[in-house]
């Protein structure tokens, strides 16, 4: 009864959206739909209030959801043939949309305004390239760095990672930081914890540190079972069941998927993303670069953006609202919410961001984009990073054998790889 | 089995006037999108470019693809589990609570609460209660110097979703027999005593004979609610990614289409979830007109 009444609500609703919004004048009326959190809506309003009283012809409409539900709202109205004119994109999700072309090409508008992207991290732009051109521009960016508990490792007597880390060295300190304080025989503080789930963050940050990698240039053959990428595996299952430095991911869950802000951890690779919520806990932490493995440093980029719908009734108005967000103002308001880095250089290097009101080494994100590699865009990334993630899940419980179980996994993510192609 | 009144005459034109708007309703929201459903579970459909026609292909899959198939099973074994478990505990429930006993609506209110309660709270509750290091249950089994045990990794989870939805489904349940006890005549309990029939006799040659119309219609509803079962399984077995360790069909319906664009496929999951439940019916119907006892 609720499902059908849903179905109704939203047929009415998409009635009633396609019978609005048809008037054509010099005045544009855009909607801007993204996924966020409250806070990331406060200042999204802000930004668009600037960009009301800069363009008083043009009206945005700001449409916030979760996660989840953002995408399929957004399917639904892409498919209903009433998308929004700009909404947020996921850079590894982008091909499944540009692919389908329900994008529009941007590559004429950014041709008329060649400076727009001048001041912007070239890293952070690959993402959005296609032999046609660019559909999307990024708005923010994250790198993945080593986050650390001070308060555990003064009090283990262990010195602070460097930039010069060595993940025999994060191996070594987490041996040590990780502690059966009350003697029952189980672990109450882990050197390191990972959540395991996706190749970002933690996994391929260490299989492209060993030398490996994740899926060939051509996204046709996954190399996650490849001697070196095997050889970083082996190193954090090592790390998982002979040290015991990291939680096994059946005990990950009991301290709500993330040990290091339940304060039972003592280190973990993550983003820029967590440092509002990490800014709540009561123990001093801060960050320093990735280690370096075997064949040199690496971290991850990945980067959200904006793609305007091939559909739009607004293309041009729509363009507009995306070179205000890649303006100054406008990127300074988003390092204020301190979520992400920002992707115009002369922000992210400026007070704006690196002094925020969370007292850490924010430079570190940015210096990191130095040996970054950019988490894997293409079509059906999701599928494919399911099920490598899905598949080794039961690696990271104790419950499998790494080997033959990765191979099995590598065979149905290249069947996934055959299908989207 | 005719209840109620029979509409005479001008009754019949509001019965319809009335009945329009939901009628619309169903034809629209329920009748429509289950023609597309058809459909489209013999095409490849991406929900952004045009649906191609694919045949049998999806179909075929549902028998080739591993985890179609794993999804498939656990469905089946969940509802194997479920259905008589919600059936049998929730009619014992219910003869407990047609006693007259002090408060007995306190407990009522209490066995109902879980259907009232927003499942993803409670599962979140369930979650610390079955915890393996930090939760309530592992800690009384330490306590009687039992072994821990991992309640939710992936060779118990099953059993461990399964009680919860359980737990959750007894209330309506309960609701479902106390409705059925209360309609048995006092008499025939009477008259039983007076034979010298004992409690044990009497629940099962008159009570469970004259509730078989509430097991019935419980047992049909608990199988339909099985093949629905989402919300608690997926808050509980939930892994990275919109992953869940214990894969029922519902789930894999949902990730198929919404997460890796396809469309066809999870329609062609649908059907055969739906194809399933009305063989099930089928049966359930065919059982009613051998056993069950209407008055």
């Amino acid at each position: 009864m609720k499902y059908r009444l849903l179905v109704f609500a939203v047929i009415v609703s998409l009635l009633l959206t396609a019978c609005g919004g048809t008037v054509a004048s010099q005045k544009a009326d855009i909607t801007m739909m993204m996924w966020g959190d409250p806070a990331e809506l406060e200042v999204w309003n802000k930004i668009v209030e600037d960009f009301h009283t800069a363009n008083p012809n043009i009206t945005v409409k700001v449409d916030v959801s979760d996660w989840d539900s953002y995408w399929t709202k957004l399917k639904t109205l892409l498919s209903a043939g009433t998308p929004p004119d700009v909404f947020a994109m996921d850079a590894p999700l982008y091909l499944d949309y540009q692919s389908r072309g329900v994008l529009l090409n941007l590559q004429p508008y950014l041709d008329r305004n060649p400076d727009l992207l001048k001041g912007v991290y070239p890293q952070t732009l690959e993402a959005y390239k296609t032999p046609d051109g660019m559909f999307g521009v990024p708005r923010d960016f994250q790198t993945v760095a080593l986050f650390y508990n001070k308060d555990m490792f003064d009090s283990a007597g262990v010195a602070y990672p460097t930039a010069d880390w060595t993940y025999d060295d994060l191996r070594n300190a987490a041996k040590q930081l990780t502690k059966d304080s009350n003697g029952d025989g189980k672990i109450d503080q882990f050197g390191y914890s990972l959540d395991l789930w996706d190749f970002e963050p933690g996994m391929s940050e260490i299989i492209w540190a060993y030398g490996g990698d994740l899926i060939s240039a051509d996204h046709t053959k996954t190399l996650v079972g490849e001697p070196k990428a095997r050889q970083a595996f082996q190193f954090l299952h090592d790390m998982m069941f002979i040290d015991k430095s990291i939680p096994d991911t059946n005990t990950l869950s009991e301290y709500g998927d993330d040990a290091f802000l339940a304060g039972v951890a003592a280190m973990t690779a993550i983003g820029h993303w967590v440092v509002p919520g990490y800014a709540e806990v009561n123990f001093k932490w801060d960050v320093a670069p990735m280690p370096k493995g075997p064949a040199g440093q690496a971290t991850s980029v990945n980067s959200a953006g904006f793609v305007v719908a091939k559909d739009s009734k607004s293309p041009d108005a729509s363009f507009e609202f995306l070179k205000y967000v890649l303006s100054e103002p406008a990127q300074k308001r988003l390092a204020e919410l301190g979520f992400a880095c920002p992707v115009l250089k002369s922000v992210a290097e400026s007070d704006a961001f690196l002094k925020q009101s969370t007292p850490i080494d924010h430079k570190v994100f940015l210096d990191s984009l130095a040996f970054a590699r950019m988490k894997p865009v293409f079509k059906g990334y999701d599928e494919w990073s399911s099920a490598i993630g899905d598949g080794m899940a039961t690696i990271w419980t104790g419950e499998a054998e790494l080997d033959p179980t990765l191979d099995e996994v590598v065979k149905s993510a290249d069947e996934v790889l055959a299908n989207n192609q | 089995m005719e209840y109620g009144l029979k509409p005479l005459g001008r009754e019949k034109i509001w019965l319809w006037a009335l009945l329009t708007p939901t009628l619309i309703g169903l034809l629209f929201g329920a009748l429509g999108s289950v023609i597309a459903t058809v459909l489209l579970s013999f095409a490849k459909w991406d929900l952004l470019t045009p649906p191609t026609w694919a045949g049998i292909v999806n179909y075929v899959n549902l028998f080739n693809d591993d985890k179609l198939l794993l999804s498939l099973t656990n469905t089946l074994k969940f509802t194997a589990l479920y259905v008589p478990g919600v059936v049998v505990i929730s009619l014992f429930v219910a003869v407990l609570m047609n006693r007259k006993i002090r408060g007995v609506s306190l407990f009522r209110t209490a066995y109902f609460l879980p259907a009232v309660t927003s499942a993803v709270a409670t599962a979140l509750v369930w979650n610390m209660i079955y915890g393996r290091d930090t939760g309530i249950l592992n800690f009384i089994l330490e306590r009687f110097g039992l072994p821990p045990v991992c309640w939710l990794c992936t060779e118990n989870a099953m059993y461990a979703v399964v009680i919860v939805n359980i737990w959750g489904a007894i209330g309506e349940g309960m609701i479902i027999f106390l409705a059925g006890l209360t309609a048995i005549p006092r008499e025939y309990y009477e008259a039983a005593e007076m034979d010298g029939a004992n409690g044990f006799h009497q629940f099962f040659r008159i009570t469970l004979p004259l509730v078989t119309p509430s097991i019935f219609f419980q047992t049909l509803i608990a199988t339909i609610n099985a093949f629905q079962a989402y919300d608690y399984i997926y808050m509980l077995t939930r892994r990275g990614q919109g992953d869940s360790s214990v894969p029922v069909v519902v789930f894999s319906i949902y990730r198929n289409a919404w997460n890796f664009f396809n469309y066809g496929g999870a329609s062609a999951q649908a059907i055969e979830l739906t194809a399933i439940v009305a063989v099930l019916m089928a049966f359930y119907f065919w059982l009613e007109r051998r056993y069950v006892v209407y008055e």
